[in-house]
């Protein structure tokens, strides 16, 4: 199974929020879609799913043209930031709903419900109300609902912004296991990079409407196509030094180094997270941020330097990235 | 606290000591009600129900009259509000906002100026003297506020709720019938039990409209009892008068509170 946006273009009123937006996605295929808010990523995945309308372009899935199939027959699973969970019916009810709609006998639907619930451990709050539940409960039943559609597709909006850091790791896991890497295309909506690159095989990272980069994650860390890329993805941010002949020079916090022949620099800040920690140091180049491991004693005016083979050039004035001297 | 209690306790004799003077009253015989001198257990009596139920016709008849007309113009009301305000829910904002006003003005515009016309509207299509019919006046005259309360209802509906019923596969109206209609269901109580008491109420246009004397409501029988007689006001007959025509209206309330409340307060729908 495949996803295919040709050329996609969407504006509300005179605001572009698409603009001629190219995406394939294979067979099994996770992409993320990664951008700040409001770049067009939760627009386009809308327009997949068929709740809103593109102005012009195309949408294939598995090669049949979906642009004129409206959402309700169109087959995708999709998960919501909110969860969308239906207040007034208990999790087996929420379940049920869909598959009873859509025809299938009885007992088929209570196995397949019950298999689901198993799958997710929400046996046991079967007959609970979503206001009942905690948000990470709720989210496996949002999963749940999405997996019970046999969907052509997967969308994720932002399945986990709303928990709190410790219940996403754990439903990491869980959301490879259950939806990322079967036969069907995922399309993963956030603005968590993190996230993106632990999930996704691909990552697409967007901006104004279309697309900056896609690559693998490997690709967009270590050749980003822009300076906004290169902020994008990697924690702490790449550090950008002003531009001089036209050329900005992009150094990741921890391809710097202590070095007694480098530039002299003082410390802003330091903030210390055991396995490594954090410098903010300041060299007449600019504000720099730093990462060195946890048991390096640091001074109070060190001397940093970097190899320049791990420096990114990007254009001064377009921000795109320059082939390397 | 104690302050809240007293303001509370206010409040509660503020409301229900008209209803209790009422009550009292009906049970009073007419001697009593003007004469304080007659000792306490010779002042009261069943007489005036008696008298209000064997009239020709019985007061029942009246009940019934208006529980019709007032359950049917709730049933008219609600059916056709609900689309529409779904409708007016869904409009793009540049049109809802006039659309909006213009609905508010329907709902602030005095009906009293109505009625002649809608006298020569029943004149003209013979809907006189016709339970079933004076709903459709009735309906109209409720929509304004129906719609208001039930667009605002369909409004605090999160968007994902609906849009998720679609990717489930339901269609316009089974995501009605089986997502949205459940969770405006206590603005619905609430809408209707508004509308139902508008119709129960409603005087002028049952006047004009209703003339025989067995399809009369409650409201122009009642000021019929009042105005029986030119020598004398029948007090005590007006006031169990009174407290039968409530009745129905207690029950109503007590068994719809708990919608009624959270329709009103609207914060019963969250996610």
């Amino acid at each position: 199974m495949t996803l295919e946006l040709r050329a996609i273009s969407k504006s509300f009123g005179e605001r572009p929020v698409l603009k001629q937006l190219d995406l394939n996605v294979a067979d099994g295929e996770c992409v993320a879609l990664l951008g700040a808010s409001g770049c067009g990523k939760s627009t386009a995945l809308r327009l997949i799913a068929g709740l809103d309308q593109p102005d012009q372009g195309s949408i294939r899935i598995n090669d049949a043209e979906m642009v004129d199939v409206p959402a309700e027959r169109r087959r995708v699973g999709m998960v919501f930031q909110s969860y969308a969970l239906f207040p007034h019916l208990n999790v087996w009810e929420n379940l049920e709903l869909g598959l009873r709609i859509r025809g299938g006998t009885t007992g088929t639907r209570d196995a397949r419900i019950s298999r689901v619930l198993e799958v997710l451990q929400l046996s046991e709050y079967a007959q609970q109300r979503p206001s009942q539940l905690s948000g990470g409960q709720r989210q496996r039943v949002a999963l749940a609902r999405a997996l019970l559609r046999d969907p052509l597709v997967y969308l994720l909006d932002e399945p986990m912004s709303n928990l709190d850091a410790q219940l996403r790791e754990d439903l990491r896991p869980q959301l490879r296991r259950l939806m990322i890497g079967g036969d069907q295309p995922v399309v993963y909506v956030t603005h968590d990079q993190q996230e993106a690159m632990a999930l996704a095989d691909r990552i697409a990272v967007m901006r104004n409407g279309s697309i900056e980069q896609i690559g693998t994650p490997r690709e967009l860390y270590l050749q980003p196509a822009s300076t906004y890329v290169a902020q994008f993805i990697g924690r702490p941010q790449m550090n950008l030094l002003p531009a001089q002949n036209g050329v900005t020079i992009g150094i990741r916090p921890d391809d710097l180094r202590l070095d007694s022949d480098g530039w002299p620099c003082t410390i802003l800040s330091r903030e210390w997270f055991g396995a490594n920690q954090m410098l903010l140091v300041r060299c007449d180049r600019g504000d720099l941020r730093m990462v060195c491991s946890g048991e390096t004693t640091i001074a109070a005016e060190p001397q940093i330097s970097w190899s320049s083979d791990c420096e990114h050039r990007f254009d001064g004035i377009s921000g795109r990235r320059l082939p390397s001297a | 606290m104690t302050r809240r209690s007293i303001w509370i306790a206010l409040l509660l004799v503020w409301s229900l000591a008209p209803m209790l003077w009422q009550l009292v009253s009906s049970f009073t015989t007419a001697d009593a009600l003007v004469n304080e001198q007659l000792s306490f257990w010779n002042r009261w009596t069943l007489n005036n129900y008696r008298d209000l139920l064997s009239t020709d016709p019985p007061f029942w008849r009246y009940l019934f009259n208006s529980s019709l007309v007032a359950s049917l113009t709730t049933l008219l009301t609600l059916v056709l509000a609900i689309p529409a305000a779904y409708g007016l829910a869904k409009l793009p904002i540049r049109w809802r906002g006039s659309l909006r006003t213009a609905v508010v003005g329907a709902a602030l515009f005095p009906y009293v100026l109505l009625f002649l016309a809608l006298l020569e509207l029943a004149r003209t299509f013979s809907l006189g003297n016709n339970l079933i019919a004076i709903s459709i006046p009735y309906s109209a005259l409720s929509m304004p506020l129906a719609l208001l309360l039930l667009t605002a209802a369909f409004e605090a509906l999160p968007n994902d709720l609906e849009d998720a019923a679609k990717l489930e596969g339901l269609s316009l109206w089974q995501r009605l019938r089986w997502v949205l209609l459940p969770l405006i269901a206590p603005a619905s109580a609430s809408t209707a039990i508004l509308v139902f008491l508008f119709a129960w109420n409603e005087y002028p246009v049952a006047l004009t409209w209703l003339s025989r004397s067995d399809l009369l409501t409650l409201p122009v029988a009642m000021a019929r009892i009042a105005g029986s007689s030119t020598y004398s006001v029948p007090y005590g007959t007006y006031a169990a008068a009174t407290v039968l025509g409530a009745i129905p209206l207690l029950v109503l309330v007590l068994v719809f509170q708990r919608q009624i409340v959270s329709g009103l307060t609207n914060g019963a729908i969250k996610g």
